[in-house]
């Protein structure tokens, strides 16, 4: 017998238990062989007992040896319940199940701090659905009809210039510009939001982007993608497709050295710039890129060799918002000719709307955008504690964002973009709907993607091992032989239509309000029964 | 004839007012009507004659929904134009508009006529159906329609026949036939904006032409403008409109992604500079190159605990193997590599260390290791090929010194062993009780190492001088003289003490050794029991063994003892030697008439040149047991051991001797890693009762064959690719392949050997995918 002592961390410890069933196995080693944490293996179990199959006690002893599957030992192996052995075990014979008496957060923090991909664990509790769209057009005003009605699903990225301060000329019958304008571009109010190359695999990173291209070169849907702050791939610079991307640069810069030398060869312009103060899902933290996922065509792209990578937590050299603008607005706005837009993102925060409120202020109105992410923001690695315990909800933090734009009369001028926990329980038109009712121009979306590329993870700590570079999927990984388990064309596929039913049914909530355009601030078409939110955000409480 | 003016000046009739009085009229017989409407609505349906008699009207300015819900029979002419729903609903009746039409005329019609003589407003056709019960509805207009046009129409035939409409650049208005599910469009000159996701245009065919050919007079007489005829029936300015059959809707988009990634995408894909992607999707079970782990079989990488716990590294699990294929000699041979004391020290006095680490002592008993060493009593092993010429003295004739005569002789060498005593075997000779150790078994193995060539000198005490000659004689010397010199304490009256080694040999040549009647041994380690075992065998009727500390010797030996009455006592801390007996702490007394102090021995240097170094008086050696040049040494003389720590040491430095002898580099054996445990699987076995033990050659059934392959195909059955195959060699030796090409990587080949001999790593073959292009 092996000896077992109380303080040995075994499976009963951890946060998943593999469930098992010996008796629908047939050991075709396909669970062992497909699970990439190697939490599971194949053992010799001993079946041995006495028996009594007389009319009297009469003493048999059986001895069987039988092989089965069974669950490691230890944190290292620690089953993180993907649930790729379900998935591929013909039997079913085999699934992880979450161990309700789990002591895995603290047999996992051995001398430093636990480290994991995903969103909160702690923080799942939902504003958005407790709203609902309450004010329905139907004898008071014509709805639409979401199927035929020509809507207008566009949102500005870049700085927009009240009426009043538009330099246009007037001949009498024609207008003419007499000044400079900010560059806007009109787009999708749900941008496909910045997932890096290094976190990404170059597969899931390719799906997203080729799901962009083809929903604006196929169903002229604007939708846009943000590159995340690993760089861009030098291929898709050169292509007409970059006026799908919009181009990250965070406080790691990483990849800017490509994308500069790739400019003189840029076909198109780029779709926008977003400069990456920081990040819902661990406010106050850089970015990580473990050395596990820096592979050579991350090290080329990043120019760096192989290690783990952590970006600053803020950007070097810029202290107040003030430099910000003038360094990183500026120099942006002129790297591209003054004629892509350029816009900020930071995490939601008690300050949210100081920052808002200056950046309003901008006396070179050169701000194309103010995008607030939420502490359900979804990461490839961040300490957990970073991701349970800092950060901001979104909503009501853009609302108040919104807000303070309307007591100055200049909503609209700084497009609000709010993010971070959208789709998070599976509508995204929904969440997008509402938060533009709120004051949002528009929503940008991450982790919703990869978990329609395959992502398994949840907010409930499935899988969440994005960090580890063993992403049963493919989709957060560079090791080949995972990356060869994702379908490039199938993501892109479900993206597409997904997008396609969101667009839908953004419809079918734009219609029952009677809004061709985006309903942006309509408030008034919301309710809630939480009387609480109905205060706080400023929208009519419902019993 | 009903003849009404709805209007009188400023005085209008209500709709209700001029429907009554039509109501009226009609229940009276009237079948003709003539109205001057004022925007009254809903004339002209539903009605119907209550003898069934054709219904007329005649009418001129009406409201919105003329002729709405008409019924069969009903016919409605309308000078100049209409206003909104025009025959909305109609159920059978013919309805005429020689004006224009307004907004969704025709809407939710389902039978009947309608023909408009100008234009029609916008979502006009709309929800048109056909009962299957009767016609089709027909909705005939002149000249174009608004936008919106026939939107989810779902039956009847619509024409348009667009005269005077060039202007317009569709004669259906944008966005026509949005939801159209069936019915039929005709349409003349161009459309633009029809739904093409609901319907499709296409050509005529000569029923359509009859159909419209058919029924063009009966339209343009009624409209009153057969002048037309000409100019709309050229055919081929007609198109048909017709919705697409459930089959024939888009369900998805209409063009593939990997289509659109290869034919429109950036060629190659957009990583195609740093990275190799051929874009195959793997399944998540692979075989080959995409495996995550790959086995591979790792025969005696790891040691067998016994052979990790025995100094000598005796692989037991061989030995067993070897009984188990039937090569029994072969069994028996092999130990003697190891020792040429399998009889005498594994088979008797060894404590066995190598069965306190057997894997099968967790089961139920550990594999009978020691006792396997009597079966080679009467096995010796082949002797050397040919002789080096070389020539080596050993000095003492104990473990250490036979163990390396035996080694060294093996190889070639001439060795000379020199025995102070009269006997050879040093300690097991000398000291340990013949019960523990039979004379016969000593006997034959040292009779099998004299066979082997080894020289033996007894009664040669060897002094400073005659080491010096045999330094000289020999091509080397190994001093192997042990540790003969008991240690004694000097506490108060310790001139009383007997030592236990003097003791021991004086029982051991056969003299009667004086003994008490209460005999106290100070010293509880092996040697301690010995000499209390002879304290009895000589007569003692009492006898007491105390130490400081716990007894370190075995607990065989210590039951030994206690079985003839013996009795340990610890911590007991000796201060005074007296006639009584001892004094220990606290004044207490242990009576005896005589005490034997058993604490060890010290070895006797005195013929080596004083300034050997040495540490806690035994000899400090080089790596290659060398103190001196060509002068080596192992067992005692370096470090107090059991026998076989000795014989271990001495399988070392044989080896250091033979390097020296043939003036090549000694390389210390490296020991192997002892097996993890978790890699042996003992649920095989079955646990025994100690009645179930087989004898000792037969226990190779229970010998798990701990990180040896005990070639039982588990793995090679267990495989659920079939991809393991079993390699038999020339010589007779075998291995365990698995076939990459073939093989999962599920790891169930490492998970059911019981010996722990599969182990599996990450797959780094590596796969050309990621590169930096680094200066490229």
């Amino acid at each position: 017998m092996e000896t077992v002592k109380t303080q040995d961390v075994t499976f009963n410890d951890l946060n998943w238990k593999i469930e098992y069933d010996a008796d629908r196995c047939t050991m075709c080693g396909s669970c062992v062989a497909v699970c990439t944490f190697g939490a599971i293996e194949v053992v010799a179990e001993r079946r041995s007992k006495t028996v009594s199959k007389g009319h009297q006690p009469d003493p048999t002893q059986q001895h069987q040896a039988v092989p089965v599957i069974k669950q490691k030992n230890g944190a290292a192996n620690a089953c993180v319940g993907c649930g790729i052995c379900e998935k591929i075990c013909p039997n079913r014979a085999i699934h992880p199940v979450r161990n309700t008496d789990s002591r895995g957060t603290l047999v996992s923090r051995s001398g430093s701090p636990i480290k994991r991909g995903g969103r909160t664990n702690l923080n799942a509790d939902r504003t958005l659905d407790k709203i609902v769209v309450g004010r329905i057009s139907q004898m008071t005003d014509p709805s639409l009809d979401s199927e035929r009605h020509t809507f207008d699903i566009l949102a500005p990225f870049g700085r927009v210039l009240p009426a009043t301060e538009l330099p246009f000329q007037s001949d009498g019958s024609e207008l003419s510009l007499t000044g400079k304008t900010p560059p806007v571009n009109w787009i999708y109010p749900v941008i496909f939001s910045d997932m890096s190359i290094g976190a990404l695999s170059t597969r899931a990173w390719e799906a997203v982007s080729l799901a962009t291209a083809y929903l604006n070169e196929k169903h002229h849907i604007p939708v846009r993608m943000s590159s995340g702050e690993g760089g861009m791939p030098v291929k898709l610079m050169e292509s007409e497709y970059l006026k799908y991307t919009i181009l990250q640069i965070a406080s790691g810069h990483f990849g800017w050295n490509r994308i500069i030398k790739a400019m003189p060869r840029m076909k198109v312009d780029p779709a926008g710039i977003l400069i990456k103060i920081g990040q819902g899902a661990k406010p106050g933290d850089g970015g990580l890129l473990p050395a596990a996922k820096v592979a050579e065509h991350v090290q080329a792209i990043r120019g760096v060799p192989k290690a783990d990578l952590m970006s600053p937590p803020n950007h070097q050299g810029l202290y107040s918002i003030e430099e910000s603008v003038q360094k990183m607005f500026l120099s942006m706005n002129a790297a591209f000719k003054f004629r892509v837009p350029v816009a900020i993102k930071c995490a939601a925060s008690a300050t949210s709307v100081s920052v808002y409120n200056n950046l309003l202020r901008d006396p070179y109105k050169i701000c194309g955008g103010f995008f607030i992410d939420g502490i359900q923001g979804g990461t490839g690695a961040a300490n957990e504690v970073s991701l349970d315990h800092t950060g901001h909800h979104v909503v009501s933090k853009m609302r108040d964002c919104y807000l303070a734009a309307v007591k100055q009369g200049r909503q609209g001028q700084i497009p609000l973009w709010a993010g971070g926990g959208l789709g998070m329980t599976g509508n995204a038109a929904a969440d997008a709907f509402k938060m533009i009712c709120l004051g949002a121009n528009g929503v940008f979306i991450g982790k919703l993607l990869i978990q329609l590329c395959g992502c398994v993870g949840n907010e409930h700590g499935r899988c969440n091992s994005c960090s580890t570079g063993k992403c049963p999927t493919g989709i957060c990984t560079q090791d080949p032989r995972l990356v060869k388990r994702l379908d490039v064309d199938k993501a892109a596929q479900n993206i597409v239509e997904y997008t396609l039913a969101l667009d839908s049914e953004l419809r079918k909530l734009m219609a029952p309000i009677g809004n061709s355009s985006l309903p942006v601030g309509r408030s008034d078409a919301l309710v809630t029964t939480d009387n609480a939110v109905a205060n706080k955000l400023g929208i009519q409480y419902v019993c | 004839m009903f003849k009404i003016s709805a209007i009188n000046g400023n005085d209008r009739m209500s709709t209700q007012d001029l429907l009554q009085a039509i109501n009226e009229a009609l229940a009276q017989g009237e079948t003709e009507f003539h109205i001057d409407a004022a925007g009254q609505h809903d004339i002209g349906g539903p009605l119907w004659h209550p003898e069934g008699k054709p219904l007329k009207f005649y009418v001129t300015n009406p409201g919105q929904r003329v002729g709405s819900m008409c019924l069969e029979g009903t016919e409605i002419i309308v000078e100049g134009s209409a206003s909104a729903d025009v025959g909305w609903l109609n159920a059978g009746g013919k309805i005429v508009v020689k004006g224009d039409g307004g907004d969704t005329t025709a809407h939710c019609a389902a039978l009947g006529k309608i023909y408009v003589g100008g234009r029609v407003g916008t979502r006009s056709g709309s929800l048109m159906k056909h009962d299957p019960l009767y016609e089709a509805p027909e909705f005939w207009v002149l000249k174009n329609c608004g936008s919106f046009s026939f939107e989810f129409m779902g039956g009847g035939i619509a024409v348009v026949c667009g005269y005077d409409s060039e202007e317009f650049e569709s004669v259906l208005g944008d966005r026509a036939c949005v939801g159209m599910v069936g019915g039929v469009l005709y349409f003349r000159g161009s459309a633009a904006g029809i739904s093409k996701k609901d319907a499709k245009v296409t050509e005529l065919d000569d029923d359509d032409i009859k159909y419209l050919a058919g029924n063009m007079d009966d339209f343009l007489t009624s409209i009153e403008c057969p002048e037309l005829k000409d100019e709309l029936t050229d055919w081929s300015d007609w198109h048909k409109v017709v919705a697409l059959t459930y089959e024939e809707r888009p369900k998805k988009a209409n063009v593939k992604m990997a289509d659109f990634r290869t034919g429109n995408w950036v060629p190659g894909g957009i990583f195609s500079d740093v990275c190799n992607d051929d874009y195959v999707v793997n399944g998540v079970v692979v075989k080959g190159l995409y495996r995550q782990r790959v086995p591979v079989w790792e025969n005696a990488k790891y040691a067998a605990p016994c052979e990790f716990n025995c100094p000598a590294s005796i692989p037991s699990q061989q030995r067993f193997n070897l009984l188990r294929e039937g090569k029994i000699k072969e069994a028996y041979k092999l130990v003697l590599e190891y020792t040429p004391f399998s009889g005498s020290v594994c088979g008797s006095v060894c404590p066995n260390l190598c069965m306190g680490g057997c894997t099968r002592g967790e089961i139920d008993i550990s594999a009978q290791i020691g006792k396997l060493g009597t079966y080679s009593l009467d096995e010796t092993l082949q002797g050397p090929e040919k002789a080096t010429g070389k020539t080596v003295a050993v000095i003492g004739g104990g473990a250490a010194g036979l163990t390396m005569a035996w080694q060294l002789s093996r190889k070639g060498h001439k060795v000379t062993v020199f025995e102070a005593e009269a006997k050879m075997g040093g300690k097991m000779e000398l000291v340990i009780p013949r019960s523990r150790l039979p004379e016969e078994t000593l006997q034959k193995e040292l009779k099998r190492i004299q066979d082997m060539g080894v020289t033996f000198v007894n009664n040669h005490k060897v002094d400073a001088k005659r080491f010096a000659e045999l330094k000289h004689e020999f091509d080397a010397v190994v001093v192997a003289s042990g540790g003969h010199i008991p240690k004694v304490i000097p506490w108060p009256g310790s001139e009383r003490l007997v030592k236990g080694l003097d003791f021991l040999k004086t029982i051991n040549r056969g003299e009667k050794a004086s003994v008490g009647k209460r005999v106290v041994v100070i010293g509880c380690g092996n040697s301690g029991m010995d000499v209390a075992l002879g304290a009895y065998q000589m007569g003692a009727q009492e006898v007491t063994c105390v130490d400081v500390q716990k007894p370190a010797a075995d607990p065989k030996e210590i039951a030994h003892v206690e079985e003839l009455g013996g009795k340990l006592m610890w911590p007991v801390l000796t201060e005074e030697v007296t006639e009584e007996g001892i004094v220990i702490q606290d004044g207490k007394i242990i009576k005896a008439d005589m005490v034997i102090i058993s604490i060890g021995e010290a070895p006797n240097f005195d013929y080596l040149p004083e300034e050997l170094p040495k540490f806690r008086g035994c000899l400090k050696t080089a790596d290659n047991f060398s103190i001196m040049d060509g002068v080596f040494t192992a067992g005692d003389t370096i470090k107090p051991g059991r026998l076989v720590d000795a014989i271990g040491a001495a399988n070392k430095a044989a080896s250091a001797v033979d390097a020296y002898l043939n003036s090549t580099a000694y390389e210390a054996v490296t020991d192997k890693e002892r097996i993890p445990a978790n890699r042996l699987s003992t649920a095989y076995f079955k646990k025994c009762h100690t009645c179930e033990l087989p004898e000792a050659s037969s226990d190779h059934n229970r010998c798990i064959s701990c990180g040896t392959c005990r070639d039982c195909h588990m793995c090679y059955k267990s495989c659920p690719e079939n991809a393991i195959s079993r390699v038999q060699k020339a010589d007779g030796s075998f291995e365990y392949v698995s076939d990459g090409d073939k093989c999962i990587g599920c790891g169930i080949c490492a998970g059911v050997c019981p010996c722990g001999i599969w182990s599996m790593y990450k797959n780094e073959e590596p796969i050309n995918m990621y590169r930096t292009y680094e200066n490229n």
